[in-house]
C-alpha cells in the first residue's frame, strides 16, 4: 500500500507541475484526465477512465475562477480512484467521497496561502536585479513545495486510509451505502448546475432541452451532438455578424458627415 | 501603433516569449498573483530592448512584478502589447513607462471576463461533454480528445494572441468590443455549452428513486409513472432546483453536503 500511494503521490506533483505550473492550460489536472493515470498506476485503467469521467462532470462546474476554487478536484480524483481500485470498493462510494475529500484538500492548500504570498517582496527583489535565472528556478520550487502539501496529506490518506476506509464503509449498513450511491448520481447535477447558472441566458436557454432530448430520445452520443451544435452555433453566429455589419454600416454612412477620416480607427 | 513587419530579431523574441507565456501560474499566490509568471515571459524583451541601460532594465522588470490576473490566453497578448509599448518606451523621449501599468491593469477585467466565458465556460464544457461520453463507456480517446481540444486549443490561440497583441496593440481589443463581435461570439459559445449540459444531464445524472406505493393492493412505482410524464423528469428538476439556489447566491459546498445529507436519509427512508 505504501508503494501505490507513494508512486500516486509522484504522479500527483508530477501532473500538477508540468500542467498547472509549466503549461498552465489546467487541462491534466482535470479529472478525465487524472482517472486514467491513476488507474494506470493502479493497474486497472478502465476503472481509470470510467471513474474519471463520471468525476469530470462532477467537477466539471468547479473551477479555478479568480484563483479560489471550493474542492481540489485533482487530489480528490487521485484519492477516490486509489479506494476504488486498492479497496475493491464499489466506485459509487468513493465517488460520493471524491469532494468532500477534496474540499478537504483545498482547505490544506488555502491554509498555507498567506505563507507562500509572504514571498512577493522577495520575488520583486529578484526581478529588479535582473536576476532572471533564480526568479524562475525559484518560483519552481516553490511551485513544487505549494503542492508538496497535498502530496503528503494524500499519501497518508491513500497509504493508511485505505483500510480504515474499507473497515468503516464494511460496518456501515446497508442504506447508508445506497444513500451514497444515490448521492454520487444526484452530485453529478451540482457541477452541470453551476455551469448551466453561468452561461445560461433566457435567450438561448431552450438549447439545453436540445441537448437533453438528443440523448434521451435520440441516443446521440456527445460527439454527433457536438458537431451538430457547432453547426447551430456557427450558423447563428453568421448571421448575428451579418446583422452587426449591416448595423456598422449604417451608422459609419449616418456619422461620414461629421467624422474626418483620421477618426475612422476609433469609430465604434 | 500600427501593423508592423516583424524582423527575425523580433521573431526570436517572440517565440521566445511564447514559451514562457506558458508559466502564467507559477508561484501563483494571493498578492501578486500572476507577477512571477508575467516577468518571466516579458525577460526576453526587457533583455533586448535595455540591453545598454541597466538602469532602464531595472525599472521594466520592477514594472512588471505588479499585481497581475488574467486568463492564461490573454496573458500572452497583453505581454506582446507589452513588448510593443516597452519598445516604445525606449525609443521615445517623453514616453509615460506608467501608461504600460495602466494599460495592463485595464485590459485584465475585460480579458479575464470575455476568455473565462470563452475557454472555461464554453470550450472546456464542449470538450469534457466529449471525452465524458466516450470515458464513461472506458474509451481512453475520450481523455486525449480532451487534451487535444481544450489544452493544445490554448497553447495556439497563446500563440496568436501574442502576436497580435505586437502587432496590432490596442486596436485589435477596441475592434473586436466595439463591433459587437465578442457578443455574438459568447452568445454562440453558450449555444454549444447549453447544448452539452443538457446533454449531460440526460445521460449522468441520475435520480435513483426507489419508491413504491401500495394503494389497496396496487404497486405504484413513483419514478415509472415520473417517467412516463417525461423521461428523466427528475433529473432535469434537481439540476433547475440547484441552478436556483446557485442564483440565489447558495454556495456548491452547501449544495455538495446538502445531497450528501439528502441520499443518506432518503436511503434510510427507503426512497432510494
Amino acid at each position: 500500500m505504501v508503494n501505490e500511494a507513494l508512486s500516486i503521490c509522484l504522479a500527483y506533483l508530477i501532473v500538477y507541475v508540468i500542467d498547472a505550473f509549466l503549461l498552465s492550460w489546467q487541462c491534466l489536472t482535470r479529472p478525465i484526465i487524472v482517472g486514467p493515470i491513476a488507474g494506470l498506476i493502479l493497474g486497472d485503467l478502465k476503472t481509470g477512465i470510467i471513474l474519471g469521467a463520471s468525476l469530470e462532470s462532477i467537477f466539471m462546474g468547479i473551477s479555478y475562477i479568480g484563483g479560489s476554487v471550493a474542492s481540489d478536484p485533482t487530489s480528490a480524483t487521485f484519492i477516490s480512484v486509489a479506494f476504488a481500485i486498492l479497496s475493491g470498493q464499489n466506485t459509487e462510494a468513493s465517488m460520493a467521497l471524491a469532494i468532500p475529500i477534496g474540499t478537504l484538500m483545498q482547505s490544506f492548500s488555502g491554509a498555507m496561502m498567506p505563507f507562500w504570498s509572504s514571498l512577493a517582496p522577495y520575488w520583486e527583489k529578484l526581478a529588479a536585479n535582473g536576476k532572471i535565472r533564480q526568479l524562475f528556478s525559484q518560483s519552481l520550487v516553490v511551485s513544487i513545495l505549494m503542492q508538496s502539501v497535498n502530496a503528503v496529506v494524500m499519501f497518508l490518506a491513500i497509504a493508511f486510509g485505505t483500510q480504515g476506509l474499507d473497515a468503516v464503509l464494511a460496518k456501515l449498513p446497508a442504506w447508508a451505502m445506497t444513500g451514497l450511491g444515490a448521492a454520487s448520481g444526484m452530485m453529478i447535477g451540482i457541477g452541470i448546475a453551476i455551469l448551466t447558472s453561468m452561461i445560461w441566458s433566457n435567450t438561448v436557454g431552450v438549447f439545453f432541452f436540445l441537448g437533453y432530448v438528443m440523448v434521451k430520445f435520440m441516443n446521440l452520443s456527445t460527439l454527433p451532438i457536438a458537431v451538430i451544435g457547432v453547426v447551430i452555433a456557427v450558423t447563428i453566429f453568421l448571421q448575428d455578424k451579418d446583422v452587426i455589419d449591416v448595423k456598422n454600416a449604417i451608422m459609419e454612412k449616418l456619422g461620414k458627415g461629421s467624422k474626418s477620416s483620421d477618426e475612422k480607427g476609433f469609430f465604434a | 501603433m500600427s501593423s508592423n513587419q516583424v524582423d527575425s530579431k523580433e521573431k526570436k523574441i517572440l517565440n521566445s516569449m511564447f514559451w514562457r507565456s506558458h508559466l502564467t501560474f507559477l508561484a501563483f499566490n494571493m498578492v501578486k498573483m500572476e507577477a512571477n509568471g508575467f516577468t518571466l515571459t516579458m525577460a526576453p524583451a526587457i533583455e533586448e530592448i535595455y540591453k545598454d541601460d541597466p538602469e532602464g532594465k531595472k525599472a521594466a522588470y520592477q514594472r512588471h512584478q505588479s499585481f497581475f490576473n488574467t486568463h492564461a490566453v490573454p496573458f500572452s497578448f497583453i505581454a506582446g502589447l507589452s513588448y510593443a509599448l516597452e519598445k516604445q518606451n525606449k525609443e521615445t523621449p517623453n514616453f509615460d513607462p506608467e501608461v504600460i501599468n495602466s494599460l495592463k491593469v485595464s485590459l485584465m477585467g475585460p480579458t479575464a471576463g470575455m476568455f473565462d466565458s470563452l475557454f472555461f465556460n464554453g470550450l472546456r464544457i464542449i470538450a469534457a461533454g466529449i471525452g465524458i461520453g466516450l470515458g464513461s463507456q472506458g474509451n481512453l480517446l475520450g481523455a486525449l480528445l480532451f487534451i487535444l481540444l481544450y489544452g493544445v486549443t490554448q497553447s495556439i490561440a497563446k500563440y496568436y494572441m501574442l502576436n497580435w497583441g505586437y502587432n496590432y496593440g490596442t486596436t485589435f481589443i477596441d475592434q473586436v468590443f466595439s463591433s459587437g463581435l465578442m457578443k455574438a461570439l459568447t452568445k454562440a459559445t453558450a449555444i454549444l455549452g447549453l447544448m452539452m449540459t443538457g446533454a449531460l444531464t440526460a445521460s449522468m445524472v441520475n435520480v435513483p428513486l426507489n419508491w413504491t406505493i401500495s394503494i389497496n393492493g396496487a404497486n405504484l412505482v413513483i419514478q415509472d409513472v415520473l417517467n412516463s410524464i417525461f423521461p428523466g423528469l427528475l433529473s432535469i428538476i434537481l439540476v433547475f432546483i440547484m441552478v436556483r439556489l446557485i442564483k440565489k447566491g447558495v454556495r456548491p459546498s452547501y449544495l455538495i453536503f446538502g445531497i450528501l445529507a439528502f441520499g443518506l436519509l432518503g436511503a434510510l427512508i427507503k426512497i432510494f
